[in-house]
């Protein structure tokens, strides 16, 4: 390291020496503070529960954002991401009663992300795609209860931003379920398919600010469903 | 040696912001490892994830004195306050959340339709597109086990009991008339609509001490708190029409419906048999409203509903050779208003008050009876919650009730009747679920009868056990007492209440997309009203002497998912049954209680012809009737009913079904009961007619359209 090169030289030079180095120690914690602080607790947080959620710890996953909700409490994001991870993670299970709580605390974070002002928007189809996930526990009691709501939401959320992407895809996603109960041939929404891409194409933004994702979800529904095999 | 001075304090710095490590173990309180469990402190990202074996580890910078948080579904969470140096190794043990879905309810007695709830044996949707009930859910209820079918009468017999010992309350608050106004041995039928209707609950027994004046059962019915969507509904029928309308807003919503019922036109295409052939058929013209307001902190509803009907009809008379002319002409109204809020610190109260009016004009040849009936119901409860695992319930309600009847009659003066058998009741009742395997409620009620300025209580307990992963039993146990028919109050008022005693085992088993149930029962009756004349008369002398029983069996199976597009359910009633009241001179079955009955229902959905097809199968063995010509009383028994009906639904297009309906489609020859002469013929005998529907066959065809922004809505719910 340079400091060890000090020699004998002058006390006058040492001490401006020592100066510099103090001055290049404090820079440096000042950066290594600043690195830290542009990668905040929050971003750090938020980018810790994603990685798990990414390795499929879906448990882990929203238990942090729960508790970065819980710490913020200004913030509607990670209780909506907790929200969602827990949706996410219901729907193949299948055991009644587990998938059922499961919901029961998605919807209270929902519930929770609606009391910080979340946007309108993204809430509401957070809210169709629970309300879809219930609908799976025991179709033949909440079907008929339930898709009108989920429709009414989805009508709802395309008067207020008919360009969201999620909007589209969510959308979509539930009118191929129902095409397909009514043995209807989904393919008949891969124009809409086609459409929610260009509108996520249009969006550019960080997850840490807002929801963003869905991209590759409707990729995906796209090969499965329009591809020629 | 310098610069390593300066690198201490660099190191130093981070140093004083000490990291400690946090560790330790959950489990259930069985010591069961609970993994995925969250645990951190409170106000900070600091926490983990259990484990597989329940451990957790993580650390932390946060100082001193914290909050250590674990959560996990289906358990209660818990806060620890202590020191960040002592949370190592730490156990904590979680208590299970006794309001978890898969705990144990109190279900003996209890029939729970609709809702969100997964434990549903009747969803509203069900009630009205089973075959042969014709769009009246009290018909459909008569497909639960523990009711008896009286074709000629149409209201509910529950286990034993007459139709008056059953009573309807809407939004908690008791209705007064809850069937639409018939003569002599002609069906009625339920008042209400059933889509405006989202909880429905019938209990056959044992039921809260928050309802009282009702010996048999009790329905409650919970109007929609927030409807689904804008829309109007347009229904053309074979026998009249409806509209109804519901507007949503932001935080409130307004439904109303009306309809109108004229069975002219049908009975021209199908006349109906000789014994009931009607100058003036059925007219009904019907209305109902709920308003509901969502707050902050609750829900505001009213309900109202009014109808007028009126018919004219010509029956046998064995006593001349004349026709009955027999005339009716009634008005109801109802109104309800309720809220039901959060006070704060686990209080929350409801409020709530009805009133009705009633006039009916009754006409039999030349006599002319007119009754009013004006009623009222304030009601008041609180509830406090200690904990999820203890409620406490406490509640007060006035009934006021003013009955007035004025016979005219050519040759006697009027004679008018009049009686208020006000009551005023308090109740208190507690929830207690220890586990989630055990649950327990008790209460009691005390009822004060201004008429007879007396105070009566009844207790009421029941409890429930899990036994197993998916079954349960309940037990209950119950004193329940009603004021005396008004029939017989009106001449009397010093008739005590009629009493009964309930007991009842249940077990209940519920799978996915299955329900089992079996209920066993036995009921006492005491202080039965007693009359010593053919008819309760003012010339009558009255005892409360009177007593009997009812034991028996209920079984019910429902399954919506082993065929696929298949649901059905079957249910299967045994009933032992005797009662010495009105004027028996001994303990006999009564003429409403037939000892076995059954009922199939299945509804089949057949995509290609977008179709929902349904067929449903009653049957009830033969009913006693007291035959004169023969000695002993209650000496005969009619034949046993049968009766296999079939509806067809088809979407014409999401929003437009057309729909038809034909109930006893076997054309099988039902007969009620028997009615005699009351004077002997020319060979000594009393000549008899037997009591049929008024026709063996009743066809209906119905046109259902939604007009609403949602193109995949439509009325098939509501068929």
């Amino acid at each position: 390291m340079e400091s060890f090169k000090f020699g004998q030289r002058n006390q006058q030079s040492q001490k401006i020496k020592i100066m510099k180095a103090i001055i290049v120690y404090i820079l440096l914690g000042l950066i290594s503070a600043m690195s830290t602080h542009a990668q905040s607790p929050y971003d750090a947080g938020m980018t810790e529960a994603f990685e798990l959620w990414r390795n499929e710890k879906p448990t882990e996953a929203a238990n942090l954002f729960e508790r970065i909700a819980k710490a913020e409490n200004d913030n509607w994001l990670p209780f909506y991401y907790a929200s969602q991870v827990k949706i996410v993670q219901s729907f193949p299970m299948t055991q009644p009663a587990m998938k059922e709580q499961l919901l029961n605390e998605a919807q209270e974070l929902l519930d929770e992300a609606k009391g910080q002002g979340g946007d309108e928007v993204e809430l509401l189809v957070l809210q169709a795609m629970l309300h879809t996930a219930r609908l799976t526990v025991d179709p033949a009691v909440y079907a008929m209860k339930l898709s009108p709501v989920i429709t009414d939401l989805y009508t709802k959320a395309s008067k207020l931003a008919p360009e969201n992407p999620r909007l589209a895809l969510s959308r979509t996603e539930w009118n191929m379920g129902s095409a397909r109960y009514f043995g209807e041939d989904p393919k008949v929404y891969c124009p809409d398919l086609k459409d929610g891409l260009k509108l996520f194409e249009k969006e550019e933004r960080s997850p840490m600010i807002a929801p963003a994702w869905g991209k590759e979800r409707l990729q995906m529904l796209i090969a499965q469903t329009c591809e020629e095999k | 040696m310098r610069p390593l001075l300066i690198l201490f304090l660099v190191l130093c710095s981070s140093i004083l912001q000490a990291q400690q490590e946090i560790s330790g173990r959950v489990t259930d309180k069985s010591n069961n490892p609970i993994a995925g469990a969250n645990v951190y402190l409170q106000g900070t990202y600091d926490g983990a994830t259990t484990d597989q074996q329940g451990n957790f580890f993580f650390t932390t910078l946060a100082g001193k004195k914290q909050t250590l948080v674990v959560s996990f579904l289906s358990f209660e969470t818990i806060h620890k306050q202590m020191d960040v140096s002592l949370m190592k190794n730490i156990q904590v043990s979680l208590r299970e959340d006794v309001t978890g879905l898969d705990a144990v309810i109190v279900s003996a007695g209890t029939f729970s339709a609709g809702d969100n709830s997964r434990v549903t044996v009747l969803n509203p949707l069900d009630v009205v597109t089973t075959a042969g009930v014709a769009g009246d859910f009290i018909a459909a209820l008569q497909t639960l086990p523990g009711t008896s079918p009286v074709g000629e009468d149409g209201r509910l017999f529950v286990r034993g009991g007459t139709a008056g010992e059953t009573k309807v309350f809407i939004d908690g608050l008791q209705v007064f008339q809850p069937y639409s106004a018939s003569a002599n041995n002609l069906p009625s039928r339920g008042r209400f609509s059933p889509f405006l209707f989202d909880g429905i609950t019938f209990s056959s027994g044992g039921y809260s001490a928050e309802y009282g004046q009702a010996l048999s059962a009790v329905l409650l019915l919970n109007t929609i708190d927030e409807p689904q969507q804008t829309e109007t509904n347009i229904s053309l029928m074979s026998v009249g029409g409806g509209i109804g309308h519901t507007q949503k807003w932001n935080k409130a919503s307004l439904s109303l419906s009306s309809s109108y019922t004229n069975l002219a036109p049908y009975q021209e295409l199908v006349p109906n048999k000789e014994q009931a052939n009607f100058p003036k058929p059925y007219e009904n013209l019907g209305g109902e409203a709920v308003f509901r307001r969502h707050s902050k902190n609750g829900i505001f509803k009213w309900y109202a509903a009014y109808d007028h009907t009126n018919l004219e009809v010509l029956q046998l008379n064995l006593d001349s050779p004349d026709l009955l002319e027999v005339g009716l002409n009634n008005r109801n109204f109802y109104s309800n208003i309720s809220y039901q809020g959060v006070l704060g610190n686990s209080w929350s109260v409801y409020p709530g008050l009805s009133a009705a009016f009633s006039n009916n004009h009754l006409q039999i040849n030349n006599l002319h009876v007119n009754t009013r009936e004006v009623a009222a119901n304030l009601k008041l409860k609180l509830t406090k919650r200690f904990h999820n695992r203890f409620k406490v319930h406490i509640g007060s309600e006035y009934v006021f009730r003013n009955f007035s009847e004025e016979v005219l009659t050519p040759e006697n003066p009027a004679h008018t009747y009049e009686v208020q058998p006000d009551n005023f009741a308090a109740f208190t009742e507690a929830d207690l679920n220890l586990s989630k395997n055990f649950a327990f409620k008790g209460g009691v009620r005390g009822d004060y009868m201004l008429l007879q300025e007396k105070v009566m209580f009844s207790p009421r307990i029941s409890m429930a056990l899990k036994s197993g992963k998916d079954g349960q039993i309940s037990l209950a146990y119950g004193e329940f007492l009603q004021q005396a028919e008004i029939e017989q109050l009106k001449f009397d008022k010093s008739l005590q209440p009629e009493k009964a005693t309930h007991y009842i085992l249940n077990y209940q088993l519920t799978r996915p997309g299955s329900v089992f149930r079996a209920e066993a029962f036995h009921k006492e009756y005491g202080d039965l009203v007693k009359y010593d004349t053919p008819q309760p008369g003012f010339d009558s002398s009255y005892d409360n002497l009177g007593e009997g029983y009812a034991r028996g069996l209920d079984l019910f199976y429902r399954d919506d998912e082993s065929i696929s597009n298949l649901q059905y359910w079957i249910s299967y009633s045994f009933i032992d049954s005797k009662r010495e009241y009105m004027n028996y001179p001994e303990e006999v079955t009564p003429q409403f209680i037939a000892d076995h009955s059954a009922s199939l229902v299945t509804k089949y959905w057949v995509s290609t012809l977008r179709s929902q097809l349904g067929f449903t199968y009653n049957f009830a063995s033969g009913r006693p009737f007291e035959d004169p010509n023969k000695s002993g009383f209650m000496n005969g028994k009619t034949r046993n009913y049968n009766s296999l009906s079939f509806n067809w639904a088809f979407l014409l297009s999401p929003q437009k079904i057309l729909y038809f309906s034909a109930s006893n489609i076997l054309g099988y020859k039902n007969v009620f009961n028997y009615e005699y002469a009351s004077t002997l013929n020319a060979t000594g005998q009393y000549d008899r007619k037997a009591i049929t529907p008024a026709a063996d066959r009743f066809f209906f065809i119905g046109f259902f359209w939604t007009i609403s922004k949602d193109k995949a809505k439509n009325q098939l719910d509501s068929l």
